[in-house]
């Protein structure tokens, strides 16, 4: 059922992302070609500076909008699909709400990780006039060489800490958007004010309690005294912390959904 | 066993109103109830709550033995009283769409409808009219083989032919071994189609009987009846 | 078939009725086979189980038989139609007689005006 459900979430979001990301792959093309008149013909003289100067603008705007925009047609996606009028299509099918769930948020991770790429992706197309891989990896290779030996092992699992806090701060801002439609889609005839202010809520709670947690390390702590506090104490503690309040944000919506659905 | 679905002293209240109280009646296989009453009884809340929408307060409705869930979602065919499909989709995507989710549905009866009203199944939602699209949300109800199909106002708002289109569709698919629960306040065009009644005022059943019962005791049809029991 | 049902009688009974008219009328033939319950029921625009009942009550009277390969089939029995004409024609005569003398007509008076009103209709 996850697949079936995993197979439709892409065909609706895909309807409109994908003509984003071809978009972005346009201006890519297109600034590409201005640079490159502009650069090494000189093309672009006195008053027609403006050209580059406006594509340069656009491509950098679609760089931003591409992942913005992505993540608001994941958000009204979530909205729309189980708060709407479609709630009564997609609650009313045999399968468990976690499982609904589970299908947009790991389709909004598919598709934010993929925006990001692009991203990444465009920009090294752009510059990138002459891609050296011997070069590229030589430097790789160099860093690693530079690390001491005794160390290597503990910038191996820095980096894979540094992954894993990634893809939780991930999950926890697309369920942090979860939990508060959640919660706003109690409010008859106000869910999406309901919405807005469960998460302006939410941040304020945590806000608040970022706050008592740093006073209270850092009359404990002193301060990080060297790179294994990192590796062993600081990310640890985080990536605990945001597994918690992800669970919590998890269960939060489960349960609401579950229990608290308020179709109209 | 011959009882789809049974609740027993069902209560269901929303902050200070109570929507349904104490309500307990069964509905058997190879019957097509009436779900009868004003807006607001409470018609809306006891199908929500037969379909997993809405979880009871108090008292208990089975399924098939089974608490509302996948279960048996699996068995029970809903059509509510509103545009429920995504308008992006093409009748097409909508047909693939209960395919995929349901193992009970006939992806060929549902053509064969639409062909009868001309329907182009690459047509996309959006540009349907209203009436057309509840058409299509009711080809796809029937077209599945479920044990159990609510039907919430499926004649509200359609006009005269419309109206015979659907009661048709729900005869030339009954079987014997579903039941069909229809819930409107337009009883005048349903009863023929009816085996029994129930009567729902104020979140509390009033009367629940069948349809030839009510004719031969009173001597007058359900529709009068209900007036008379519904008087404001 | 045009079907007139109406809401404050049992459907069944009325059913039962116009379908004995139809074979009366000729509109359903001797040996002619019946739609399936579910279409026919469609085609009345009522519930299959009461259109089962009618068919049931038409199967006892013997006016409609079951082949089981051939499904629900009109009786060949001719006198047996030929005696539910005669009954219907009965009952329409008593009726009609019965509002006559309501209205204050005398038994002669009544075949009178019978016979007037029917040679005026056979003119037209």
């Amino acid at each position: 059922m996850l697949k079936k459900l995993l197979k439709h979430e892409l065909k609706a979001t895909s309807r409109y992302i994908t003509p984003i990301f071809l978009i972005l792959f346009l201006f890519t093309i297109l600034n590409k070609i201005i640079l490159g008149l502009d650069i090494f013909k000189g093309m672009f003289k006195g008053a027609l500076k403006i050209i580059p100067g406006i594509a340069i603008t656009g491509y950098v705007l679609s760089l931003i909008a591409i992942v913005v925009v992505t993540f608001v047609i994941l958000v009204v996606r979530f909205y729309k699909n189980l708060t709407s009028e479609e709630g009564y299509l997609m609650f009313t099918l045999p399968v468990k709400s976690n499982q609904l769930v589970n299908s947009k948020l790991l389709i909004a991770m598919f598709w934010t990780v993929l925006s990001i790429l692009a991203v990444i992706l465009s920009l090294f197309l752009l510059f990138m006039n002459e891609f050296d891989p011997s070069l590229f990896f030589g430097s790789i290779r160099e860093i690693w060489e530079g690390i001491p030996q005794a160390s290597r092992g503990n910038a191996v699992l820095l980096a894979v800490e540094i992954i894993v806090t990634v893809i939780l701060t991930l999950i926890n801002s697309i369920l942090q958007i979860y939990v508060s439609i959640a919660i706003g889609q109690l409010f008859n005839g106000h869910k999406l004010i309901g919405s807005f202010g469960a998460y302006i809520g939410i941040n304020l709670v945590l806000q608040i309690l970022f706050t008592i947690a740093v006073a209270v390390t850092g009359v404990v702590f002193h301060s990080f005294n060297d790179i294994r506090d990192i590796t062993t104490l600081f990310f640890p503690i985080l990536i605990v912390v945001f597994l918690v309040i992800n669970g919590i944000y998890y269960g939060l919506t489960n349960y609401l959904l579950t229990n608290k659905l308020n179709l109209e | 066993m011959n009882t789809i679905l049974e609740c027993n002293s069902l209560t269901k209240r929303f902050s200070n109103v109570t929507a349904l109280s104490n309500v307990s009646f069964t509905l058997e296989r190879g019957r097509i109830i009436g779900l009868l009453g004003p807006n607001g009884s409470g018609k809306t809340t006891l199908i929500k709550l037969m379909n997993g929408l809405l979880v009871p307060d108090a008292g208990t409705l089975a399924i098939d033995g089974k608490k509302p869930g996948p279960e048996t979602k699996r068995i029970v065919s809903y059509l509510p009283d509103k545009t429920y499909l995504p308008e992006w989709m093409r009748i097409s995507d909508t047909i693939e769409f209960y395919q995929d989710f349901y193992e009970d549905f006939d992806a060929n009866t549902a053509m064969d409808m639409l062909k009868r009203l001309q329907l182009d199944p690459s047509r996309r939602l959006k540009a349907l009219s209203k009436g057309t699209k509840e058409k299509v949300q009711l080809i796809l109800v029937m077209s599945r083989k479920a044990d159990l199909y609510c039907l919430d106002e499926p004649i509200g708002g359609v006009d005269p032919a419309a109206r015979d289109y659907i009661l048709n569709t729900i005869i030339t698919n009954y079987n014997e071994n579903a039941a069909v629960l229809i819930s409107t306040h337009l009883i005048a065009d349903i009863e023929r189609v009816l085996d029994d009644v129930i009567f729902i005022k104020e979140g509390q059943i009033t009367l629940q009987s069948s349809v030839d019962d009510i004719r031969m005791k009173e001597g007058k049809s359900i529709d009068t009846l209900f007036r008379e029991v519904f008087k404001c | 078939m045009q079907w007139e049902i109406n809401s404050d009688r049992p459907v069944y009974v009325q059913l039962i009725e116009q379908i004995q008219a139809g074979i009366i009328s000729g509109y359903f033939k001797p040996g002619d086979k019946l739609p399936s319950v579910r279409d026919f029921a469609a085609d009345a625009a009522v519930n299959p189980n009461t259109m089962q009942k009618a068919l049931s009550e038409l199967e006892r009277t013997g006016l409609i038989y079951t082949n089981r390969t051939s499904g629900r089939l009109i009786t060949s029995d001719t006198k047996l139609i030929e005696d539910l004409r005669k009954q219907s024609a009965r009952s329409q005569i008593i009726e009609f007689v019965d509002r006559m003398m309501l209205l204050g007509f005398q038994p002669d008076e009544i075949l009178q005006l019978i016979e007037q009103v029917m040679k005026t209709m056979q003119k037209q």
